[in-house]
């Protein structure tokens, strides 16, 4: 096996074994998206209106719900120190790493999507269509989250932090992916750009993530 | 010297190492704020263990990490063999530090195979080494359930998983029995047969033939 999936298999192993794997995330998003509602009022064409928007902004705060844990363990069990002396370059362990947990942990969001959709009154079609902007949405999401897990490592109450830091830079995915399903509602041709646009971000921050979450590790280990 | 040959006999074989030198010119450092090492020089020859002892605050650790590159200096060099260290530390160094890295969650057999495999050692050697240290009974245990020195033995199989010519260890016999410490040694020799250096952080008093000593209180 390459060093590249060691680590990603690593990674989705502890995620899994460790802090629950996706049954955290899961369940918050989960009663979010069942509690909105309450909140709301039962008007079928109001939630159904606000379903996709609530979702995505959802799965964004199930995102970093569950990001302390990205960086803060392995800043304090002495892994980073391993990781920064591996043979393989950080920048890419980084990617792998973080990759690795997110997909373990978070892979369950696009399927309560669509099931939550479908519960919320939209139809099957945008409701399928918000479900593949937010699985298209996981990498950057889970990526910015590791930036500022690693920023935040070993810090108290890095949860704070790192919501301070992510949540500005998860705007343009948010706006994409929960504009897609919003779009796909209101039977506008522009989902599938808003799809489109969710992806190119995921692989912009694929491309550039793995070098500021390298820095950051490097400078909280300096 | 006939026991120690015989001891040797039980350690798996790697491929062979490219001994390193290892220099610290005029190092300083200090942690948050106080100068803790000024104008430092060191060497570490082939086979060579220097041991870096003084009380409790006097940079041991921080040492021991500018050494590995992962402290900046204020001032002074170290380099691997001609190299800057923070350019070769990847390829040349096995690192123990004061956590030993092991995720409580992950079975010894889990943790140990994935080292193996980044550095590219046989996972063959696993079981040896872990013989050599004494926990090979323990390989599906998790981590979370051994004890202190059990960990730390297992930290030392990791290291010597890695294969690397230089091992920085940053008290690697604190948390050992009588028992473990011998076995350290054991390991150490066995390093040192093979041209490896070694850098130890300790507060025990370790009898690694030849050892050179260098005491940090000085530099206060």
């Amino acid at each position: 096996m390459s060093r590249l999936g060691a680590v990603f298999a690593r990674e989705a192993r502890l995620a899994w074994s460790g802090g629950g794997g996706p049954a955290g995330p899961a369940a918050f998003f989960l009663a979010a998206i069942t509690l909105a509602p309450l909140a709301i009022g039962p008007s079928p064409e109001l939630l159904a209106a606000a379903g996709p928007g609530l979702m995505g902004f959802a799965a964004l705060l199930s995102v970093l719900q569950s990001a302390e844990r990205l960086y803060g363990d392995d800043f304090s069990d002495g892994t980073l120190d391993l990781y920064a002396l591996s043979p393989m370059g950080l920048s890419l362990l980084c990617l792998a790493k973080t990759l690795g947990q997110g997909i373990a942990t978070l892979w369950p969001l696009p399927v309560i999507a669509l099931l939550g959709g479908l519960m919320y009154g939209v139809p099957l079609q945008p409701s399928t269509m918000l479900a593949a902007a937010l699985a298209a949405a996981i990498p950057a999401l889970v990526l910015l989250a590791g930036f500022a897990g690693a920023l935040a490592a070993g810090v108290r109450r890095s949860g704070l932090l790192i919501a301070l830091i992510a949540a500005p830079m998860m705007v343009p995915v948010l706006i994409f992916a929960a504009g897609a399903g919003r779009a796909g509602f209101e039977g506008d041709e522009r989902a599938l750009a808003n799809l489109v646009l969710t992806l190119a971000v995921s692989l912009g921050t694929i491309a550039l993530a793995p070098f500021g979450i390298a820095a950051a590790v490097k400078s909280r280990l300096g | 010297m006939l026991a120690m040959t015989t001891a040797l006999a039980e350690f798996p074989s790697l491929v062979a190492l490219s001994p390193q030198t290892l220099e610290a010119t005029g190092l300083s450092l200090s942690r948050g704020g106080l100068r803790l090492v000024e104008r430092l020089d060191l060497a570490l020859a082939p086979s060579g263990a220097l041991l870096l002892v003084g009380p409790n605050g006097t940079g041991k650790t921080t040492l021991l990490r500018a050494l590995a590159g992962l402290v900046r200096p204020d001032a002074g060099a170290v380099a691997i063999g001609d190299q800057p260290a923070g350019q070769v530390a990847a390829d040349t160094l096995g690192w123990l530090g004061h956590a030993d890295g092991l995720k409580p969650n992950e079975t010894l057999r889990h943790a140990l195979r994935f080292w193996a495999d980044m550095h590219g050692t046989p996972r063959t050697a696993i079981l040896p080494l872990m013989r050599v240290m004494g926990i090979e009974a323990l390989i599906d245990r998790p981590a979370g359930q051994l004890s202190r020195g059990q960990q730390r033995r297992a930290g030392l199989v990791r290291v010597a998983l890695a294969n690397r010519p230089l091992w920085l260890l940053d008290e690697p016999a604190g948390p050992l029995d009588g028992a473990g410490r011998d076995r350290l040694a054991e390991l150490v020799a066995w390093h040192r047969s093979r041209g490896g250096g070694v850098i130890a952080a300790t507060h025990q008093t370790l009898d690694w033939p030849g050892a050179a000593m260098l005491d940090l209180g000085m530099y206060r």
